[in-house]
């Protein structure tokens, strides 16, 4: 019975003595993540899997005595539960993935986000701010302050089989959306003759929802020569205030909105008022699309792996096309991340996305995809892309990100209901369901009476 | 009543039920009338304001005919499909393997359904969108044209659930006594007069749940037609149920999104209504 006793008492010290010597670790701080496209983003950090932890990331766990969580989800799924955590602020994610055309403008306009201004010093031996291309930290500025840190992000562009230019004697890409369109006439009917009838001038993407208008708003850029959502073009919710600026879907929005619309049906694939990115992305990828615009970093997703010899041998960049404003066609995106405004670690939260987001890590990105795109103006000048590309290209890459206007559509907290609307609209008219003007009308009715809703027209 | 033991055996079934439909409910119906929009801030009491919003929305209208066209059109290829399955296979004799097979759909999630579905009729890619139809002198994208989508949804939809209403109208079949066709058989009665004096009477109670099951799966399904057309092209195949979901998602007004949930639930209750007074009383 003694010795029963004795084993007890022993056992309970041993317990002691364990939980001590293991205290420091669970006392380390745990930052939850949440994101989407394992084994694509921060693969360096995650691995192929997504569920892995590589020695880079322990390293920065052991320096900072951080613990980082990361959940993947699908990109929809991981928006959702993005939303439902804000909305019931419970804080059970610190970083939360965002994104520049919805997510920033929404979430720090009802203040479910940290804005970092006052972060940006504390960890500058991770994060350096004037070290990354500025208009990815303008397209997460919203009213001034900045909510999130860019990842993943590109400019506009233009992606083209140069060996089917040459066949059909276009000797150089056009730089004006006239010409373009004289270009994707040419080769239509060239394409025609020789009874190839698989293969289309043109890919965007037209699928119902927000999808197109990212691109789409671009056009109406570069038709209208400044972001035609609202009279006078402002972009924020004080300056439509001040001016009681109505939509004007039916007025100067139209021209780039009817050329999207009308570019789509006649150059583009018979199914792309379906077609997402990844649509975009195969068809070029499988030989089936003669231009992919003006989101061209989708061509590069997926030229790596395509199995038609011509793509990966005759594919060339050009700069986006200008508009007969003089301005060129936008496409400019961040997939962003921020700072939970409920997050009970604010500072640690910080600090792990100072490292997410900085210039090692995007070097890694850089190196494992190749593509050339980075947050980073030091990676793009630097052996791990200029080894790989063009010079010419990654300085054309490089201009549009300096002369993007990445407020090229209001930043408004109703954004991503309206990319959604002006997406489904376009999605409708390509279809044929509607006439563009039948669809800007719809869109004009469903504005003026969601902004009065709103209260912009007090 | 409290003093008799028997009632408090059902009092835990009854809290437990209140807490897991009652109170969801309940909380549905407040959000319906609530002003809870995130991109404007406070939460508060709003009237019907919701409901007169959704009701004037082109957006609604088009979901309704969308909702509408989309539930007749499964529900009468289903019914037809699955009654015309069961006759064939109720048969005692009718290989077993042949229902597996027909059952197999069943148990594939609508989303891997959907994904399926899309890739076979997809213009560009698809073994039937992009060979089989343009072979047969099909040349339309299915998908992409607003009435080929809304076919193409039904479609794949019949084939996820008529295997549902083949399982109950085979119980059904199979649940009918032999000896009513003896006699009728006895009275000289032809193949077709047993099925239309016997068959179809005694079937009614099953077409009823059928019809039922049918109507609320119909006006809840989303994964299928997420997954397939995301609504499109346009809003051609947007039903009630991905209206919902963009409204709450997009729109991140979930007070709008609650009185479409109100009004779901309202359509769904007098049809089921309907069709229990219809059939099921008589049957």
């Amino acid at each position: 019975m003694g010795s029963i006793s004795k084993r007890i008492v022993r056992l309970t010290a041993a317990v002691g003595l364990l939980s001590a010597t293991a205290l420091p670790t669970f006392a380390a701080t745990e930052i939850n993540v949440i994101g989407f496209g394992a084994g694509f983003a921060w693969s360096d950090l995650f691995g192929a899997s997504g569920t892995e932890k590589t020695q880079k990331l322990l390293d920065f766990e052991a320096k900072y005595d951080l613990v980082v969580n990361m959940e993947f989800a699908d990109e929809e799924v991981a928006r959702q539960k993005v939303l439902l955590d804000l909305v019931n602020g419970t804080g059970n994610y610190d970083l939360v993935m965002l994104g520049s055309d919805g997510a920033v403008q929404t979430f720090s306009a009802a203040g479910y986000l940290e804005p970092l201004d006052d972060y940006l010093s504390t960890a500058t031996d991770i994060f350096d701010a004037s070290k990354v291309y500025q208009p990815f930290l303008e397209a997460n500025t919203v009213n001034g302050k900045l909510w999130g840190l860019p990842y993943y992000s590109f400019g506009a562009g233009v992606v083209y089989r140069k060996d089917i230019f040459d066949k059909y004697g276009i000797t150089s890409f056009p730089e004006t959306t006239e010409g373009l369109e004289q270009a994707l006439q040419t080769i239509k009917e060239g394409l025609a003759a020789d009874g190839v009838d698989d293969v289309y001038p043109l890919t965007m993407r037209g699928a119902p929802g927000e999808e197109p208008s990212l691109d789409l708003s671009g056009f109406v850029y570069a038709y209208a020569g400044y972001p035609a959502w609202f009279e006078g073009g402002p972009t924020t919710p004080d300056e439509i205030k001040k001016e009681k600026a109505q939509p004007i879907f039916t007025g100067d929005f139209k021209p780039g909105f009817e050329t999207f619309v009308r570019w789509s049906r006649d150059y583009g694939p018979p199914g792309i008022a379906t077609h997402t990115w990844v649509d975009m992305m195969n068809l070029y990828a499988q030989g089936k699309a003669v231009v992919l615009m003006p989101s061209a970093i989708n061509a590069f997703a997926g030229i790596p792996g395509s199995e038609v010899p011509e793509v990966k041998e005759h594919s060339a960049f050009a700069p986006s096309p200008v508009g007969p404003s003089g301005k060129a066609v936008q496409s400019f995106w961040t997939f962003s991340v921020g700072v939970s405004a409920f997050s009970q670690n604010k500072d640690a939260a910080y600090k792990v996305l100072a490292f997410l987001t900085s210039e090692p890590v995007m070097r890694d990105f850089a190196n494992s995809f190749g593509w050339p795109y980075t947050t980073y103006p030091e990676i793009m000048n630097s052996p791990t892309l200029t080894d790989r590309w063009p010079a010419e290209m990654l300085s054309q890459i490089e201009a549009s990100f300096s002369d993007a206007d990445p407020h090229y559509f209001p930043y408004i907290p109703e954004l991503v209901e309206f990319m959604d609307q002006i997406g489904t609209a376009a999605s409708s008219s390509i279809a044929g369901t509607t006439s563009v003007d039948e669809s800007l009308e719809d869109l004009q009715g469903w504005a003026s009476e969601r902004m009065t809703r709103a209260g912009y027209y007090k | 009543m409290l003093t008799d033991w028997r009632f408090w055996f059902s009092v835990p079934a009854v809290l437990a039920l209140g807490v897991v439909v009652l109170f969801p409910t309940g909380f549905l119906f407040w959000m319906s009338v609530s002003h809870w929009i995130l991109t404007e801030p406070g939460v508060y009491f709003y009237g019907f304001q919701n409901f007169a919003t959704l009701l004037n929305s082109s957006a609604f209208h088009s979901a309704a005919w969308v909702t509408v066209s989309y539930l007749v059109l499964s529900t009468t290829i289903m019914l037809g499909l699955g009654f015309a399955f069961a006759l064939a296979l109720s048969r005692p004799g009718s290989p077993g393997y042949l229902r597996a097979l027909i059952v197999m759909p069943l148990v594939i999630p609508p989303v891997v359904a959907g994904f399926t579905w899309r890739f076979l009729l997809n213009g560009e890619i698809g073994f039937l969108g992009a060979y089989l139809l343009p072979a047969i002198g099909l040349e339309t994208n299915l998908l992409a044209s607003p009435v080929g989508a809304l076919f193409s949804v039904v479609i794949a939809d019949v084939w996820s659930r008529t295997p549902f209403m083949f399982l109950i109208f085979l119980a059904a079949l199979q649940s009918i006594p032999r000896d009513y066709y003896e006699a009728i058989r006895l009275d000289g009665a032809k193949r077709y007069q047993e099925f239309w004096l016997v068959t179809l009477p005694m079937m009614k109670g099953a077409v009823s749940v059928a019809i039922l099951f049918r109507i609320i799966d119909a006006l809840n399904t989303f994964e299928l037609i997420y997954v397939m057309t995301k609504g499109g092209p346009g809003r051609a195949t947007q039903t009630f149920s991905l209206l919902g979901w963009k409204i709450a998602f997009q729109g991140f007004d979930f007070g709008g999104a609650a009185a479409l949930g109100v009004v779901m639930v309202f359509a769904t209750t007098v049809v089921a209504l309907i069709v229990f007074r219809r059939f099921m009383r008589s049957a």
